[in-house]
């Protein structure tokens, strides 16, 4: 994989971007930038249809925690995501993950690097229906001919406490269990991120719960990186950091949120 | 919702979904030119020989000819010319011209035989200022004298060959060389349907054909003003016994309807192949449409929840589907003329000598291929459409109320209708109610239910075999094998019924070639056990041999025996069958004849010898008499001199030669020759002796067994690699079938797709998914197919008589290569899909709903 010389864990200190999250990047010697954007663009349509998705966002998030976008239907996080994750690309502006700027991959070094280095949880339909969901699990692995991480993945298959259930097909499981199977398949490689994408917006308060729960003890005990996109103010509570998008833009960005203080900022935004 | 909003969603519908329309009517347009190129061949072939003849045949008011006693009178006496003179002086005949006719080989300047590619090569007589019929001069004069010869300035053109110059013709009386004095046309064309003529005057033509006084037919021309059927009536009155005189109306007729009834035959074989293809198309129209609808349950389901009543959705799926066919069918008469040229040229490869025909596209051409087009695209889809009908509204809102899976009912019907099927094919075949009509009806409509019962049934077994395939495939390939492993069984009567059309073909090319591999081992078995002879000789063009071949050959000191082959046509207790004659003297050395009883002797003493079993049907043994009638309708009485068990090469019955010249009067040709070496000869130098003995007759074919073997060996597999080749298009639609229900399910899996991008498959194991489903597929199929037609040859082969087929026996070489094909004609039905698949963009497909 091609290096960039320039590291973006530098590059990446957020200049006008407010908030506490991103004092404490360039302050705290320990927390390192995971992946992030430099001044990003996404433009769609021509003239006078031109949709600014982002405009201009600034954005990193550091290794170790587990972070929440939100923002109102339109707002870009949608986009923000998928062009962090190398699933849709900038009209200009730069995306990193890790050490690698994403806009000089091929499709062939970005498919490698989505397979070694990112994980995925999508809002539905995140396991293939022909496999098992230990199978589901290993795909990522499978795909690369390798093994994984033997005692790593035992840690992660232990967490998601399905049991027996783990030779099942998806369609003989839950809602809430098809999704521990999506978050143990996102963790199961390693990667040095995942992206969360409404995890919880096809479940209910149960097992969504169950969830949360289950990512944010991935973050805590597997220090693993995070970051969800939500509109769920209570889903985002349970992130260590909710970044606020409107207009493609980032407005807002808040540490330990509480959802109280989620609901009141989103409020704000609606006006 | 009215007819016009039908018509308008399904417009819209067929549009939105373009692609798959236009790989649909692909299938159509298929189906639909293969049989439409039937019907234009085999018009277009009855066309050219009907204004042949009729040009041949121009001007003749009546024709005098021998008459027969039963038959088609391809055996008829000939006319002694004598009758020429008598009718000569019938009140109200003009003019009378004697005809002969026979078989005359042109060499070409360079030595070569003038080839005809199988059609015949004409030798024929030319009566002067008199002569009647079509034939006109081109360039120079009709032949007069014993050294002239006119050429048909076809074959003269094709040969460079010029008036004036010497050519070398083969006749009954050997090779002769003449002058070209002129070169003949026929009406407006220079050619006869890719025959070659050899046109000499009659007095030479008698002596070239070997006839002595005789001719083939005397045709007559009457006066100006006088009535045919009166000058008819007065020939008849001075006709000896056995000789009857028709009008030319009636041979122009008879010729026709010998010619038409090859070229019934030929066409019905044709369209055979173009209804499987059909067939096999509606399997595929039924199969696309069938999974189309059911991934647009939603949309469906919605038009019923927004007031469509089941009837209008019903009839917008078959409005759909109309439309489409209908354009399809148009396209598919236009690609039918292109196919007809296509099998000509396929025939003119395989050496059948086809006539370069004009198009003819009869109305009814148009009608059957409408009944077909539209028909088998009604006909698929009614099954799915019905079913759209029956979508309840709700599906709209909860779309996991789609189609349950195989069940019980259905398989149970299906194994129903297997059994019907083979029951009716083993009825067919075996019983054969009412001749050839219940042979066909029987086996056709037997093997058609067998096919559509299997294809139903073999969805059972669909998960397990395709599980039991993709298992190397998923050890070999990783995990893009162990996905399609899965994905081939995901959606077991999908991948049956996808499977089924290219079943059908294999299960047709495994029959053939069981009956092919059978007729052969039967045939090598027959030669090794029945023919003790070194040396087959015969003509290279099928014409037969003058019997100066035979002559020759005896001459030879290193052949110790000859015999010809030669066959009439009798009736013995009012049913026809046919006498071989063989060289009595000689035919012990030749064939094994396994007598039980008497001895050859009785050929040479002018008796019969019979096959054990035609002997006990007519309840004959040695010293009994067997009465026979000749096509001349004389009865004959000859004494059984011997009875025998090979009946493979020698036949039911045989006489002496010398016994068959002594009763037949029609001019002589032997079949084939057989032949031995003299014992102690060397067997090199002897067959140079016996290839130089007729070096100078290049027709004449002189073949070891061994070779001889292997050259109908090679014929046996020629006709399998044509039976090939013609369900090579039912076999392309499969493939087309395997690649549009893979593109469907493709774009049924794209957010799967787009999930498995998204974590990590690369678009080359994508494309590999896809590509090793096809294969995991069309094996499948192959394999369904290559066990129903080992079954279905089996029972075909058992069918025949046992001196054409004694046992099974089968090409396992075949099967291999069969399951070889599916392997790449899988690769090839998922270029398509896996290009597709691999083109997704990973944002929508996960984006898709």
């Amino acid at each position: 994989m091609r290096m960039d010389p320039s590291t973006p864990a530098s590059a990446a200190t957020p200049g006008d971007a407010p908030g506490e999250a991103a004092v404490a990047a360039s302050t705290t010697a320990t927390v390192t930038t995971a992946a992030g954007t430099i001044d990003a663009h996404k433009l769609y349509g021509h003239d006078e249809s031109l949709v600014r998705a982002l405009d201009g966002v600034t954005v990193g998030f550091e290794r170790g925690r587990f972070s929440a976008i939100m923002g109102p239907s339109g707002s870009g996080k949608s986009t923000l995501l998928h062009c962090l994750a190398g699933l849709d690309t900038l009209s200009s502006g730069a995306v990193y993950i890790g050490e690698t700027y994403l806009a000089n991959l091929s499709d062939k070094e970005l498919t490698e690097l989505r397979r070694t280095k990112v994980g995925f949880i999508f809002q539905a339909f995140n396991l293939i229906p022909t496999l098992s969901a230990n199978e589901n699990i290993m795909l990522p692995m499978m795909l690369g001919g390798e093994s994984g991480d033997a005692d790593w993945i035992a840690q992660v298959i232990d967490a998601v406490g399905l049991g027996d259930r783990l030779t099942h097909r998806p369609s003989e499981l839950s809602g809430g269990q098809q999704q521990r199977v999506a978050v143990a398949r996102a963790l199961a490689s390693k990667p040095q991120i995942i992206f969360a994408d409404e995890p919880t917006g096809n479940l209910d308060s149960r097992a969504g719960t169950e969830i949360l729960e289950f990512m944010q003890r991935a973050v805590a005990e597997l220090h693993q990186t995070i970051v969800m996109v939500t509109h769920d103010p209570i889903a985002a509570s349970y992130a260590d950091r909710v970044v606020f998008l409107a207009d493609g833009r980032v407005v807002d960005d808040l540490a330990d949120p509480t959802p109280e203080v989620i609901f009141d900022r989103m409020r704000n935004l609606g006006d | 919702m009215s007819v016009r909003s039908s018509t308008l969603l399904a417009r819209k519908s067929l549009r939105a979904r373009l692609g798959r329309t236009i790989a649909i009517a692909a299938t159509v347009v298929v189906g639909v030119s293969f049989v439409v190129g039937s019907f234009v061949l085999a018009d277009s072939l009855r066309a050219t020989f009907d204004n042949l003849f009729a040009e041949v045949n121009e001007g003749i008011d009546l024709e005098i000819r021998s008459a027969v006693a039963f038959g088609d009178g391809a055996n008829r006496d000939p006319v002694p010319l004598a009758v020429a003179d008598t009718v000569r002086g019938v009140d109200g005949v003009d003019a009378v011209v004697p005809l002969v006719q026979g078989v005359a080989q042109i060499i070409t300047p360079d030595g070569d035989l003038v080839s005809t590619g199988g059609a015949p090569t004409i030798g024929t007589s030319w009566a002067g200022d008199d002569s009647i019929g079509g034939l006109v001069l081109r360039d120079g004069s009709f032949p007069a004298g014993a050294d002239q010869v006119a050429i048909d300035k076809a074959t003269a053109d094709r040969e460079s060959i010029g008036v004036g110059e010497r050519v070398e013709v083969i006749t009954e009386i050997g090779r002769r060389t003449y002058t070209v004095s002129g070169l003949v046309g026929l009406g407006n064309t220079d050619g006869f349907a890719g025959a070659s003529l050899a046109l000499f005057d009659l007095d030479t033509a008698l002596a070239v054909f070997d006839r002595g006084d005789r001719v083939d037919v005397i045709d007559v021309t009457v006066v100006d003003g006088a009535d045919v059927a009166t000058v008819q009536g007065r020939i008849e009155a001075v006709l000896p016994d056995g000789l009857e005189v028709i009008t030319g109306e009636q041979v122009a007729e008879e010729t026709a309807d010998a010619v038409g009834g090859f070229i019934d035959v030929f066409g019905t074989g044709l369209l055979i192949f173009a209804f499987i293809t059909a067939f096999v198309s509606a399997f595929i129209i039924n199969n696309v449409f069938a999974i189309t609808i059911g991934q647009r349950l939603r949309e469906l389901a919605l038009l019923r929840a927004v007031g469509a009543s089941a009837r209008q959705v019903r009839r917008m799926i078959v409005v759909e589907a109309v439309v489409m066919s209908i354009i399809a069918t148009a396209i598919g008469i236009v690609g039918g003329i292109a196919v007809a040229r296509l099998i000509v040229a396929l025939f003119n490869a395989a050496g059948l000598g086809f006539p370069d025909s004009g198009t003819v596209l009869a109305p009814r051409t148009i009608i059957i291929a409408a009944i077909v087009g539209i028909g088998i695209t009604v006909v698929s889809v009614l099954v799915p459409a019905r079913r759209a009908g029956r979508i309840p509204p709700v599906a709209a809102l909860r779309p996991e109320l789609g189609f349950a899976a195989i069940n019980t009912r259905r398989l149970v019907g299906a194994a129903i209708v297997t059994v019907l099927g083979a029951i009716s094919f083993a009825i067919g075949l075996f019983v054969r109610p009412g001749g050839s009509w219940g042979l066909a009806l029987f086996a056709g409509g037997g093997a058609l239910l067998l096919f559509l019962g299997t294809a139903s049934m073999s969805a059972a077994v669909a998960k397990p075999v395709t599980s039991a395939l993709g298992w190397p495939i998923a050890k070999l390939f990783g995990t893009p094998g162990a996905l399609a492993r899965q994905n081939a069984g995901r959606a077991p009567r999908r991948t049956a019924a996808s499977a089924a059309a290219l079943m059908i073909g294999v299960a047709l090319v495994s029959a053939a070639a069981v009956f092919a591999a059978s007729l052969r081992d039967t045939f090598v078995r027959t030669l090794d056990r029945a023919v003790t002879a070194d040396y087959v000789i015969s003509d290279s063009s099928f014409q037969g041999l003058a019997p100066s071949v035979a002559e020759t050959l005896r001459e030879l000191p290193e052949l110790s025996a000859v015999s010809p082959f030669r066959a009439i046509p009798v009736e013995i207790d009012g049913d026809t069958t046919t006498i071989g004659a063989v060289d009595g003297a000689s035919i012990e050395q030749l064939l094994n004849l396994r007598l039980i009883e008497g001895s050859v002797d009785g050929l040479v003493d002018g008796g019969l010898l019979v096959n054990e079993d035609r002997a006990d049907e007519l309840g004959v043994g040695v010293g009994d008499r067997i009465e026979f009638m000749l096509a001349n309708g004389d009865v004959n009485t000859l004494d059984v001199g011997g009875i025998y068990a090979e009946s493979a090469v020698a036949g039911n019955l045989l006489m002496s030669i010398d016994t068959l010249e002594s009763i037949n009067n029609q001019p002589p040709r032997d079949f084939f020759l057989v032949a031995r070496l003299a014992d102690g000869v060397d067997a090199r130098l002897a067959d140079q002796a016996v290839r130089a003995a007729v070096a100078d007759l290049p027709q004449v074919e002189v073949q070891t067994n061994a070779e001889f073997r292997r050259q109908q060996e090679d014929q046996i597999n020629q006709l399998l690699i044509v039976i090939t080749a013609l369900l090579l298009f039912a076999i392309t639609i499969a493939i087309v079938g395997i690649s549009i229900t893979l593109a469907l399910s493709v774009f049924e899996r794209t957010r799967e797709i787009g999930l498995l991008r998204a974590v990590g498959m690369n678009r080359r194991q994508l494309r590999r998914t896809v590509r090793w489903e096809a294969v995991i597929v069309s094996v499948f199929g192959a394999l369904v197919g290559i066990v129903l037609g080992t079954l279905i040859g089996i029972a075909l082969a058992t069918a025949v008589p046992d001196n054409i087929i004694d046992s099974v026996s089968f090409s396992p070489g075949i099967t291999v290569f069969i399951v070889i094909a599916a392997v790449i004609a899988g690769l090839f039905a998922a270029l398509y899909p896996s290009f597709k698949a691999s083109k997704m963009s990973v944002l929508e497909a996960i984006a898709t709903e």
